[in-house]
Parts: C-alpha cells; sequence; structure tokens
C-alpha cells in the first residue's frame, strides 16, 4: 500500500455503446502488465476481454455489470471500474459515477457525440466529474477526432481542448503529436508496447505549430498565471499541465487525447494524462450525513488517521460468497475491523479484503482512505454506508428512478421455485433500480425496472447464475391515476346499534397537487376533530393512494385539505376516522374526475440521414411527439417524447425498418395524461387481463 | 383555437392587418437586421402566435444544439403569458408546444432542396400538417434566386407560409439605394413581405419595407421591446 494518497486515481471509463470502451480497457491492462494477452470483444478463441466478467456480457458484447479493477502506472495506483454503456443500465453507470473521481470519455471518431454520450456526460455532469475525452476509432474510414472536439464543445459545451494531432487518419493512422512537448509519439511492438518518440514530421511542422497555438489560447483563457507567462515567453511544460490539471479539475477545461485501442495506438499517452490532470483523493469534497445529528452534512477528510468511513458501490456474488466493492472516503481499514452499518444498524468484522482486477483477486491486509477495494461475506445492499463503530454516518443518498415498466415471472419447474427467490434477493440488493413484489390479487410474482432490456437481462441472469427458467408474462407499463378537478367531501361514519360504536365525521377539499405528490393539510380549528385522530384521517387518504379505482395503479398528485369534522366523546376512535377518510375519499373519487396517466420517455434515435422519413413515421405510429431533428453530414438524430407503452418492440422495429443501421436510447421523463381513446383502451385491457387471472 | 386577450390585442395582429392579410400561403416573408438585434426573437414570438392559433410549425435552424432554440420558446412564451395573465399556462404551453418541430441543420453548406426534402419527410411520413415554417439563420450570402424558387414552390404545393431571418453587414452598406437590404436585393421578388429592423436609440423599430406588390409601404407602428424581447406597438 502506497502512503501517498495523491498517487490514487479513481476513474470510470464512459462512453456510447461501441465506441470501444472495453478494448481500451484492455489496452489499459495490458499496458499496465495485468494481462498478459489481448482479447478482443467477441474474440475467435471464444475469450472476452476481461473487464467483461459475465459470461452473458461476453455473450453479448456488450458490459453490465461495473467490475473494478487496479492497475499501476508510472508509480500511481489507478482503479478502474468499467461502465455499461445501455441506459437501460444507467444505474450502473450513476453508481459507479458516485465513488469516482474522474472519468475518461470515450467517443467514436466517426460517430462522434452519439446519444448515450450525451446522457453520459449530463450524468457526469451531475456528480461533477472532472473528465478527459478519448476520441478512440481514429483508425476508422470517414474518422475525424477534429470535429468530435467541435462536437463536445457544441453539443456537450465542454470546453474541450486537443492536446494531441493524429500523424495520419483513417487506415493510415500511426501514431500521435503531442502538442505540449511537440514531440511524434509512435507505438512500436507487436501490441504497440514500445513507445518511440521523434520529431515531428517535416510536411506536419506547420499544422502542429498552429494547433499548439490554438491549445495554448484555449489554456490561457482559463488561468491568468498561463496567459502572463504566455505574454512573457516564459510558458514552461510543467506550468502548461498545472494549468490543465487545475481547469480540469474545477470543471473548466476538457483535455481531449486521441488514438486507436483496438490498433494500439495513443493509450499510454491518455494514461499519462489520467495521473497528470484527473484529480486523486484529496482534491474531491465528499460529504456524509450525521444521522444522529439531524442529518447535518460533514465533510468527509481523507486522512488515514480519521474514523473510517466508506461506501459499498456495487455487489457481487463471489465463489467464497457476497463480494462488497466498497470505496474508502476517509480513515483505513485493516482485515479484522470492525465497522457500522449504518442503515442495518448492525456492526460486523472486515474479514477478507481484496483488491480486484476484473475477476481475478488479490488478498490485502490493509486499505486506506481513497482506495477502491472489496471485502468478503457481509451483508449489505448496493449504497449502504459502513463506518467505524463510533460514527452514524449515511453518504448522500443516491439519485435512484421509479421503475416505468414490469412483468409478471413464472418458475418453470420446483427447481426453479426454489431458486428463484435467491436469485432475485441477489438482484435486488444490487440494483435498486430493479425491484420486486408478489401481486396481492393474481398472487403472481412481478419484477420491475427501468426498460424491456433491464428485465430481459435479469431473466437471463437467473437462468445461468442461478439456473432458475421462468415464464415471463407481457411487460407491463407503470401507469398512475390522477384527479383532474377539486371536489369537496363531507362523510359521517357511524356505527352505533350494539356493543362499542364508531363515529367520525369529517370534511374538506380534495385537488389535484401539480408537484405530483401526496399532501395532507390539517386546517382543523377549535378541536371538532381531536389532535389525535388527525393522523389516522391522514392514514386513511395515504392508504388510498396504493390503488386506485380506474384500473387499480397507484394515483398520485393529491391534495386533501381537512376543514371540518365532528367526533363523539365516546364512540370516536383513530379506527373509525381512518375508516370515515378511506370511504370519504372514494366516494369523491370518481368526481374528482380521474384521468390514467403513463410515462413518457424521452427517446433519442439516431440513423443515417437518408432513413429519416422511415424514423418519423415511426415515431408518429407510436403517437411519440418529435421534439426536434437534427441533421450532421450523414447522420440524423431525432429526439421525441414517445408514451413507453408505445415503445415494446421498438429496437426491432428500427432495426428492420433502418437495415439494422439506427439505435436508440431512452429514459423517463414524466407522467402524462392518456388520451381519451387510449385510456378506454387501457381500462379494456386490464379488465381482460383481471379476467383471465380470475379464471 | 384559444381565444384569449394575448390573441386579440396581439401587435402581429397588426402586421397581419397592416400588410395584405400577412404573408399568405405559398409566400416567404423576411426579417432582416444585423447580427444580435432581435431576429431571433421575432420570429419565436411570430411563431409562438402562429402556435397560439393552434397551427404547426417547423422550425428550422443551423446551430450545434437545439436546446437554445427551446429556451427562446420557453422565455418568449413566458413573456407572453406573463404580459397577457394567460390562465393555466402550463398547460397551455404542453398543449401548443407539441405543435413545434425544430428541424436542425448543422452540416456546412446544406442546399434548400436537401432542407426541403427533409421538411416533406416530416410532414408526409411523420404526419405533422405544418403551416408556418420559419427559417433562422440563413446565409443569403451562399443563396441563389434558384434556392428561393425551390422554397416558394415547396410552401405552395403544401400550402405553407415562411419566414426567414436574413443577417445584415454591420456596416453602412447593409441598405442599397432603394432601402433595401443588399444582401437580398436580388430577391426581392420572390419575398411577399420584407421587415427591417432598424435601431433605434432605445428601441428596434420594424420598419416593413415590401408587403407584397406594394412597395414603399407606410409605417406599421411595431418595435421590439428591448426587454420582454416581444413585438410590441410603438406609442
Amino acid at each position: 500500500m502506497r502512503d501517498d494518497i495523491s498517487t490514487i486515481r479513481n476513474i470510470g471509463i464512459s462512453a456510447h455503446i461501441d465506441s470501444g470502451k472495453t478494448t481500451l480497457t484492455e489496452r489499459i491492462l495490458f499496458y499496465c502488465k495485468k494481462i498478459h494477452a489481448i482479447h478482443e470483444i467477441k474474440d475467435k478463441d471464444g475469450k472476452g476481454a476481461t473487464m467483461d466478467s459475465m459470461e452473458l456480457e461476453r455473450e453479448r458484447g456488450i458490459t453490465i455489470s461495473s467490475a473494478a479493477t487496479n492497475v499501476d502506472w508510472k508509480d500511481h495506483s489507478i482503479n478502474i471500474i468499467d461502465t455499461p454503456g445501455h441506459v437501460d443500465f444507467t444505474i450502473e453507470v450513476e453508481r459507479a459515477l458516485r465513488v469516482l473521481d474522474g472519468a475518461i470519455l470515450v467517443l467514436c471518431a466517426v460517430g462522434g457525440v452519439q446519444s448515450q454520450s450525451i446522457t453520459v456526460d449530463r450524468q457526469l455532469k451531475r456528480y461533477q466529474v472532472p473528465r478527459i475525452a478519448f476520441i478512440n476509432k481514429c483508425d476508422r474510414t470517414g474518422a475525424n477526432p477534429y470535429r468530435v472536439t467541435q462536437h463536445l464543445r457544441e453539443k456537450l459545451g465542454l470546453n474541450a481542448v486537443l492536446l494531441q494531432i493524429p500523424i495520419g487518419l483513417e487506415d493510415k493512422l500511426a501514431g500521435v503529436i503531442d502538442l505540449i512537448t511537440m514531440k511524434a509519439l509512435y507505438f512500436d511492438g507487436e501490441n504497440g508496447e514500445t513507445i518511440r518518440e521523434e520529431e515531428i514530421p517535416a510536411n506536419m511542422r506547420e499544422e502542429a505549430e498552429a494547433k499548439h497555438k490554438d491549445m495554448l489560447d484555449a489554456i490561457t483563457m482559463v488561468s491568468d498565471e498561463l496567459a502572463e507567462a504566455y505574454l512573457e515567453g516564459k510558458v514552461t511544460n510543467e506550468l502548461i499541465h498545472d494549468t490543465i490539471r487545475k481547469a480540469t479539475i474545477s470543471l473548466q477545461l476538457t483535455p481531449v487525447a486521441l488514438g486507436s485501442a483496438y490498433k494500439n495506438k495513443g493509450v499510454q499517452p491518455l494514461l499519462d494524462m489520467t495521473i497528470k490532470y484527473l484529480p486523486d483523493p484529496n482534491d474531491v469534497n465528499n460529504i456524509a450525513l450525521d444521522l444522529d445529528a439531524n442529518e447535518n452534512e460533514v465533510k468527509l477528510i481523507s486522512d488515514k488517521d480519521k474514523p473510517t468511513v466508506a461506501l459499498a458501490f456495487k455487489l457481487e456474488d463471489g465463489q467464497y460468497g457476497q463480494l462488497s466493492y466498497i470505496r474508502i472516503y476517509q480513515g483505513s481499514l485493516k482485515k479484522g475491523d470492525e465497522l457500522y452499518n449504518s442503515r442495518s444498524q448492525k456492526k460486523f468484522k472486515v474479514g477478507r479484503l481484496i483488491r480486484m482486477h476484473a475477476d481475478k483477486m488479490e488478498d490485502i491486509n490493509n486499505a486506506r482512505c481513497g482506495d477502491i477495494v472489496a471485502v468478503f461475506g457481509i451483508d449489505c445492499a448496493s449504497g449502504d454506508t459502513f463506518s467505524h463503530p463510533n460514527l452514524n454516518y449515511s453518504m448522500t443518498t443516491m439519485h435512484v428512478p421509479e421503475t416505468v415498466i414490469s412483468l409478471a415471472i413464472k418458475p418453470k419447474d420446483l427447481k426453479s421455485s426454489d431458486n428463484l427467490g435467491k436469485a432475485l434477493n441477489r438482484f435486488v440488493k444490487e440494483d435498486p433500480t430493479f425491484r420486486t413484489y408478489t401481486d396481492e390479487e393474481s398472487g403472481e410474482r412481478i419484477i420491475s425496472g427501468m426498460g424491456e432490456l433491464h428485465l430481459d437481462v435479469y431473466i437471463e441472469r437467473m437462468k445461468r447464475e442461478y439456473d432458475v427458467i421462468v415464464e415471463a408474462g407481457m411487460p407491463q407499463v407503470a401507469y398512475r391515476e390522477a384527479i383532474t378537478k377539486p371536489v369537496t367531501f363531507d362523510y359521517t361514519h357511524k356505527k352505533q346499534t350494539g356493543g362499542s360504536g364508531q363515529f367520525a365525521r369529517i370534511a374538506g377539499t380534495i385537488e389535484p397537487n401539480h408537484e405530483g405528490v401526496f399532501e395532507f393539510v390539517d386546517k382543523i380549528k377549535g378541536g371538532v376533530i381531536p389532535t389525535e385522530f388527525i393522523p389516522a384521517c391522514e392514514k386513511g387518504f395515504f392508504e388510498c393512494m396504493k390503488k386506485g379505482r380506474l384500473i387499480g395503479f397507484p394515483i398520485v398528485g393529491v391534495k386533501i385539505t381537512l376543514e371540518d369534522g365532528d367526533f363523539h366523546s365516546v364512540d370516536s376512535s383513530t379506527m373509525a376516522f381512518q375508516i370515515a377518510s378511506t370511504a370519504a375519499f372514494w366516494q369523491v373519487y370518481s368526481k374528482a374526475n380521474p384521468q390514467i396517466l403513463e410515462p413518457i420517455m424521452k427517446v433519442t434515435v439516431e440513423g443515417p440521414s437518408e432513413f429519416q422519413g422511415n424514423i418519423f413515421g415511426s415515431i408518429n405510429q407510436r403517437r411519440g411527439i418529435i421534439i426536434s431533428s437534427t441533421e450532421d453530414d450523414i447522420i440524423c438524430r431525432v429526439e421525441a417524447d414517445v408514451p413507453l407503452s408505445e415503445m415494446f418492440g421498438y429496437s426491432t422495429d428500427l432495426r428492420s425498418m433502418t437495415q439494422g443501421k439506427s439505435e436508440f436510447s431512452m429514459e423517463f421523463l414524466k407522467y402524462s395524461k392518456v388520451p381519451e381513446s387510449i385510456s378506454d383502451k387501457i381500462k379494456k385491457e386490464i379488465e381482460e387481463k383481471k379476467k383471465k387471472k380470475g379464471k | 383555437m384559444i381565444k384569449t386577450e394575448q390573441h386579440k390585442r396581439n401587435p402581429l395582429r397588426i402586421l397581419k392587418n397592416s400588410t395584405k392579410g400577412g404573408v399568405g400561403k405559398g409566400n416567404i416573408g423576411v426579417i432582416a437586421a444585423r447580427k444580435g438585434v432581435g431576429k431571433t426573437a421575432c420570429l419565436v414570438h411570430i411563431a409562438t402566435d402562429q402556435l397560439f392559433e393552434e397551427k404547426h410549425v417547423i422550425h428550422v435552424s443551423f446551430s450545434a444544439n437545439t436546446s437554445h432554440i427551446i429556451s427562446w420558446y420557453e422565455d418568449i412564451f413566458d413573456e407572453i403569458a406573463k404580459k397577457f395573465s394567460i390562465d393555466s399556462a402550463a398547460e397551455v404551453h404542453d398543449r401548443i408546444i407539441k405543435n413545434r418541430i425544430i428541424m436542425n441543420f448543422n452540416q456546412d453548406g446544406v442546399k434548400i432542396k436537401q432542407i426541403t426534402n427533409s421538411m416533406k419527410s416530416l410532414i408526409k411520413d411523420g404526419n405533422f400538417s405544418a403551416n408556418t415554417i420559419v427559417i433562422d439563420g440563413y446565409d443569403f450570402t451562399k443563396c441563389t434566386i434558384d434556392d428561393l424558387k425551390i422554397i416558394r414552390s415547396f410552401a405552395n404545393e403544401l400550402g405553407l407560409e415562411v419566414w426567414f431571418s436574413a443577417s445584415l453587414k454591420d456596416d453602412k452598406t447593409e441598405l442599397n439605394e432603394n432601402g433595401i437590404p443588399a444582401v437580398l436585393s436580388d430577391f426581392t421578388d420572390e419575398i411577399s413581405i420584407l421587415i427591417y429592423m432598424k435601431p433605434e436609440k432605445d428601441y428596434i423599430k420594424l420598419q416593413l419595407i415590401k408587403d407584397h406588390d406594394i412597395f414603399p409601404v407606410p409605417d406599421m407602428h411595431l418595435k421590439l421591446d428591448p426587454l420582454s424581447l416581444l413585438i410590441v406597438e410603438t406609442e
């Protein structure tokens, strides 16, 4: 273990799917001597890239889980989290971002800033993660790193500054010119492992000088010190590096590197930039909430002698039990230490402490703040905070989106039935956007998540990892019900014949709450309803929100104002007021003109311009509203708001109508009223479903 | 139709009344000004006015991303909503804004034919029954008379009215001796309504230069309010 925290880098590799981030990670592992041979994704020898640790990921050529790995580069320890590229798994990306100090944003030199790059960059911005950009695939036909840099500026609003220029492009890509040292770098040897530094080729000298000046102009804009040195002719490479580092960390600048990971060009300089410009744990402010002090914010300090605070950000089922990846924010950790989980309020002892390299692991005795390590055999959920037993801290809650789709699953045989619970239990712990419950009416097991692919992957994982085969029902959209008209209520619950009686009278208004949440306002004056019965009223109304009477989905956005009422000194009880509230709500619910709300997704479709008409048509057919379309050379990008219910099977349709050349991404945008005609259809469908289940 | 005060008291009605019923289907209107004078604000106000009339608008732009155009619409809508105290503005906004589509072209030297083809595809395949097209940021120095003929014929075929903005050079040659913006002097036959935004001391005057076959034309008494960036009547 190194003593100096400033030599630690915790980075993520974020990118659009297929921009080559797994290949890049593989090369990084190779150059840092963590692996001894390079495997491509879907290699002929059947081996996938090392970071794609799950079998399923290897098969699909996509990365689903954020496996963590540690590498050493020039006396620095770099922890890399490989993050998934598909939007259905963005919780994985977001969770990884939570524990990172910096990121490499990988872009394709041909595709440039694609839809997923925009989503990923938005996430990086949300967590204020400093980044460097790597323009990959410069060996591909149509590669244009200058255009991509321009896109970074215009589409992502980043102050992107090229620190390198390519020597040749497409199949003539020979190396890169470092614009700071003004040297040409070539990557020799079978796998590009030997870097040869040469003078800039004569025919590129002029271009390199011009780009060097552009680079300096851009950097001087963010630093008065450098601007002064520039005017006085006293610019040194150290000063440039120092300025870039400060500006990158303060999010004023995004350094841009380029190359081709596949052709083994430009990866080592990217590693150099990672340790030079991305922040070390000391550079980043991390906050925890003190649960013993009214959730006051506490700044965590990267000091190994302070009490430990760590966050579990990723769980995996390993050979020897549950493996929990943790980031240590404060203090240090050794085998045998006692820690406290603030969520479960339980203490536990740290058994094995592991440093991970994809699916290989190394036992270590201790780790310190700033580091990312894994521990074995701890019962915890993803997002749990561990701290020294004297502290009761929780790291800031992570942004967890609501699930938008669900489906019923049924185990096919007894064996599957036995293991299903185990599998679901694991997935729920791993992924906060994956949820499961049993439908009370039908008794069916329901799983819900962020999209079709999200749930498909879990069904596949059940099969592969737990031998659980399930029959999945049709996906069900998570509809909501909402009232649209204010109504008044005045209800008396009275049962005073024989035995102990019940009496409660309540009156007030029920109205739409545009905030979309449940709100209860108590305006009772003069004790017409005694204070002790008010919570029962709120509870009675709140219970109604769980299941609407239009189609049986939760009701959202209701404001209830309790204005008047009456009670009986003997017969009134909390039970009576709760019953009265529930009955009052249902009595006026239909008068409040309830409507069905459906999830609307923000959809971005990207494809060759020649298919623009097909894309427009496909969105129109799906009740989508086209917001904008952008044509950019040969590519067009259409942004639209489309109801989720209409998006089932879209990937197949899109592929077939655009010869497989288009792709789309989507994320939840808002809930919106369903048009009358569709509303009737939904009611019918749900009615029929209920009848079927009843049979 | 959203019959509100904004509809009745809207200065854009004055524009329509001052001219021979506005641009009219199959015709082209141009708002010409130097950079930074407020052409986009005017076009967005005209487009938003059409949206209030429950008409469908395609906004064509040539910038890197569409977010700032969307912001223009939000700002102009908010100003109108504030000025005319529109009830349940959020609902009205959601209802009308879906009738606007932004088409953005950011390749260099995009041809008019490509723009009309893309619009046609949106109107036909996307089933978007556009009434008005606003084209903001088109470079008239690269425009030919044939380009405008293509646009007119497209507008005629689909019954659309088209508004352009034209950027003028920031020097004394911006208007020629007939008071026509120099960059547009070859195209006056193809332009039905031509408005010049003239910076005055503390406001921008909207000066009608050409109204179909009438030239010169009387003053419309309209200006761009520098605070709200809405088109308003001069006092």
